[in-house]
């Protein structure tokens, strides 16, 4: 790499930092008056809280893509690294691939410090009481934040360029880089998830609102549960998008080695952001709980009130994710020439996961015309709707996906242990007994009381991930040293495949967006809740369809300004490809 | 993957055919169900079975290959298929012109309610309505207060909620949209709910809009502008918490906390 090349490269983080460094200095002044503080302004010369709405969720947007990166990012650097010395050829493509992840982000990194440079100026300058309420509560974590952004800046941009010079004998260095960028990365996420939740559940205040421990109102009951979801969410959403850029890639690639590799991280990132999902139902349900726990007005408005109908929404958005996450993995058996045994069974996994999904989004109370009104619950609908059958479907899809995975690894494999008839006997009968179990504890469930419905779905998860463990374990035995018939053929995914990398990257986005809808709606009229009353103009609640118009709106500005920076990024040059033949690709697979 | 040219032409239910089928019997079945599924409920259904029947065609090439040819004529087809092709040329068009009339023909049918179950109040109202001391605790309820709430409960409530709580009073066949009245024995009701908010819910929260609910007003606070004739005025304050302390006792639940 040349010297001008870097230097190209260097002035867009320095130039976005500069341009957050004068908005916040401009905001500052709004601080150190000692005027009297109105309460609400409108600086965009639009209704503040569209403007406050828009700018905080693309900053979320970015935010949660250069947290994610580096994460999943690192974990593929650093199983290159352990394999550098069985399988050289092998460490250095999924080197590539980490590198080409990363690439992605020192543009992204100034989006991000400049949406949220935007926001703060936003929210200072049209919410000036309620910021001076919080920066009076949290002005030790705001003097805080900065550093550790700037901390994380630099150990962003560290681990970024020394990439090609820290390899071999000094990539524990660059390991340890990425590794300090995660974690200050983690610390500048959870501080501003405190202001967030503390909104949503403040703590370590009295009545009146006076702050009496800051830990306490950092440690909101809210704070930890967030934590989690975003931080898984974070990684789901990183992932598609990685995947989305990749299938980008793989479109416009002009050989077959690039199509290959670009086939391959699209397929990685399909992987993270599907075994990623798996657990989200779980931080989401975690998160709602105390939330419930918090205020039982919480519990009505997200469950029972205005907010009852977006999570119809999120539930089938949620299915388009699942479905299409299955859908592309399903087609990437067609990359194995032998997989025509395996091919055969997806049908029936495609009524199985179709069927499952249409439980999983019926709403228990239904909108309704008066002509098909009848006024009580659905006889039939109303028992597909409760949660015993929701959490059988979404159990069952979760072994359905599973199983998906268990044939793409056979496909093509012929396994070589004396063993591999009974072995393949005794798995399949497991996955059928768990599936059995789950099953019957749903139906269990469903005729016991609500405190005993709770436990069986606990343990429907539990048996899940009891079988998935000892089935898997059983499964790696298996296919220890299986003779492969054909290897996966890289770049042979059909160009389908690809749009629905893209398709799902949208989609994510846009669940983004509506949760962050529901999570900041749910506070309703109050700023701070219970504590800072919403007196302002805009202080009603947006209608589910206007709601749907911003989120969309949103989701297309981020798609332009994510574009605009992949297109920045990729005038840097290419690195060199590495080799990806035969051999490799079956390694790979 | 084998493709044998002309296999569109040998089979004798096409791909395209045996989809069509496939959506229109789901289609019927759903329909038939009887109480009658809700519009909104069968398009979301629909939406997923289509989705699988594109999923199933796109995810083999031949199957695609298959799907598409069987537009095209091909050489020495049999009459069967091309009565086929022309009946799918004609549905087509014909669902889209069908659909397109039934979403902007007038009916005079209200708007479609999207039912809120506990319809959503601001923390601030609640915050107003105070518990009296002697409904707080649920192990201090005095027997004479759950007596008196029976007794308001037979008198004024029972002919829609049902002398067992269970929502089948003599009225209840009556109001059918957008819902019946509430179960009160159901686990999704006053079990969820706070005393507060079932108290907001008997006294002023039940009718939210004309579509709504017919639950009445019960209780008329001083100078409420929207006390009406019929009901406002038949309890007092502390005999709709009698009422909700009977409500609780005889279902067995108890109120969430706060």
């Amino acid at each position: 790499m040349g010297w001008t090349a870097d230097a190209d490269r260097r002035w867009m983080p320095v130039a976005g930092l500069a341009l957050a460094g004068l908005l916040i200095a401009a905001t500052g002044p709004a601080l150190a008056q000692s005027a009297p503080i109105r309460d609400y302004a409108e600086p965009a010369l639009i209704d503040s809280r569209l403007a406050v709405w828009v700018a905080a969720q693309l900053h979320l947007d970015f935010a949660a893509f250069v947290l994610a990166v580096p994460m999943f990012a690192l974990a593929i650097e650093v199983f290159g690294w352990r394999m550098a010395r069985r399988d050289p050829a092998g460490a250095a493509r999924y080197d590539w691939m980490a590198h080409e992840m990363a690439r992605l982000l020192p543009a992204a990194y100034s989006l991000t410090a400049i949406s949220g440079a935007f926001l703060g100026m936003l929210l200072f300058s049209a919410y000036p009481r309620l910021m001076a309420y919080m920066t009076e509560t949290f002005g030790p974590t705001f003097v805080i934040y900065p550093m550790f952004f700037v901390a994380e800046t630099i150990f962003l941009y560290l681990w970024y360029y020394t990439w090609n010079r820290l390899q071999g004998n000094r990539k524990w260095v660059h390991i340890v880089l990425g590794l300090l960028l995660n974690i200050f990365g983690t610390i500048v996420m959870f501080i501003a998830n405190a202001w967030a939740t503390f909104m949503m559940t403040p703590g370590g205040v009295d009545e009146a609102g006076a702050l009496i421990s800051l830990y306490d109102a950092v440690w909101n009951p809210g704070w930890m549960p967030l934590n989690v979801h975003r931080l898984i969410a974070n990684i789901t959403f990183g992932a598609l998008l990685c995947a989305a850029y990749a299938a980008y890639r793989f479109l416009s690639a002009r050989t077959e080695a690039e199509r290959a590799l670009y086939d391959w991280m699209g397929y990685t990132g399909n992987l993270i952001a599907l075994f990623t999902m798996l657990f989200l139902p779980f931080a989401g349900y975690y998160f709602g709980f105390e939330l419930f726990a918090y205020s039982a007005t919480y519990g009505v408005t997200l469950m029972g009130g205005v907010l009852s109908w977006l999570f119809i929404i999120q539930a089938i958005v949620i299915a388009i994710l699942f479905i299409g996450a299955a859908y592309y993995a399903w087609l990437g058996l067609l990359r194995i020439p032998g997989s025509e045994p395996q091919r055969r069974m997806v049908p029936v996994f495609n009524v199985a996961l179709i069927a499952g999904f249409m439980v999983w989004a019926t709403p228990h109370s239904m909108a309704a015309s008066i002509e098909e009104s009848t006024g009580q619950f659905h006889p039939l609908l109303g028992a597909l709707g409760l949660m015993a059958p929701k959490m059988i479907a979404v159990t069952l899809i979760l072994v359905v996906l599973y199983v998906s995975y268990l044939l793409y690894r056979r496909a093509g494999k012929v396994p070589v242990v004396p063993w591999a008839r009974t072995g393949t006997q005794v798995e399949w009968a497991l996955i059928a007994l768990m599936a059995l179990i789950i099953l019957g504890l749903g139906i269990y469930g469903y005729f016991a009381p609500a405190d005993i419905r709770i436990k069986t779905s606990i343990w429907q998860i539990l048996v899940l991930i009891g079988g998935i463990v000892i089935t898997f374990g059983i499964d790696l035995a298996l296919l220890k040293g299986a003779e492969t018939r054909a290897a996966v053929r890289w770049g042979t995914m059909p160009r389908r495949g690809q749009y629905i990398l893209i398709l799902l990257a949208f989609v994510i986005v846009w669940l983004m967006g509506l949760m962050g809808y529901a999570r900041s709606g749910a506070r309703l009229n109050w700023h701070v809740f219970g504590l800072i009353e919403d007196t302002s103009v805009s202080a009603g609640l947006p209608t589910l369809g206007e709601a749907a118009i911003v989120v969309t709106a949103i989701t297309l500005i981020f798609f332009v300004l994510l574009g605009i920076a992949f297109a920045i990024s990729a005038l840097s040059g290419r690195d060199t490809l590495p080799e990806f033949g035969d051999e490799a690709r079956e390694a790979a697979a | 993957m084998s493709n044998k040219p002309g296999t569109a032409g040998r089979n004798w239910l096409p791909l395209p055919v045996g989809s069509a089928l496939i959506i229109i019997v789901a289609f019927i079945l759903l329909k038939s169900v009887r109480p009658v599924i809700p519009h909104s409920v069968i398009l979301l259904y629909m939406g997923f079975i289509v989705l699988g029947v594109v999923i199933h065609i796109t995810l083999e090439d031949t199957r695609i290959r298959r799907f598409w040819d069987f537009f095209l004529a091909q050489p020495g087809e049999g009459g069967v298929l091309k009565v086929q092709r022309l009946a799918m040329l004609a549905l087509l068009p014909l669902v889209a012109g069908w659909w397109a009339y039934d979403s902007v023909r007038p009916t005079y049918a209200p708007p479609v309610e999207i039912f809120q179950r506990h319809p959503t109040v601001g923390e601030a109202t609640l915050a107003q309505i105070v518990v009296p001391p002697w409904a707080l605790v649920p192990a201090n309820w005095r027997d004479s207060d759950i007596a008196a709430g029976k007794v308001l409960y037979v008198a004024n409530c029972a002919i829609c909620h049902g002398d067992k709580l269970d929502g089948a009073g003599s009225a209840a066949p009556g109001f059918r949209y957008p819902i019946r009245p509430a179960n009160f024995r159901d686990a999704g009701t006053i079990a969820q709910l706070t005393l507060p908010y079932v108290y907001w819910r008997l006294t002023i929260g039940g009718l939210q809009n004309q579509f709504n609910s017919a639950m009445p007003r019960w209780v008329a606070a001083p100078g409420d502008a929207n006390a009406s004739s019929l009901h406002s005025n038949d309890f007092t304050s502390d005999e709709a918490w009698q009422v909700i302390l009977y409500l609780y006792r005889e279902t067995g639940y108890t109120p969430r906390a706060e």
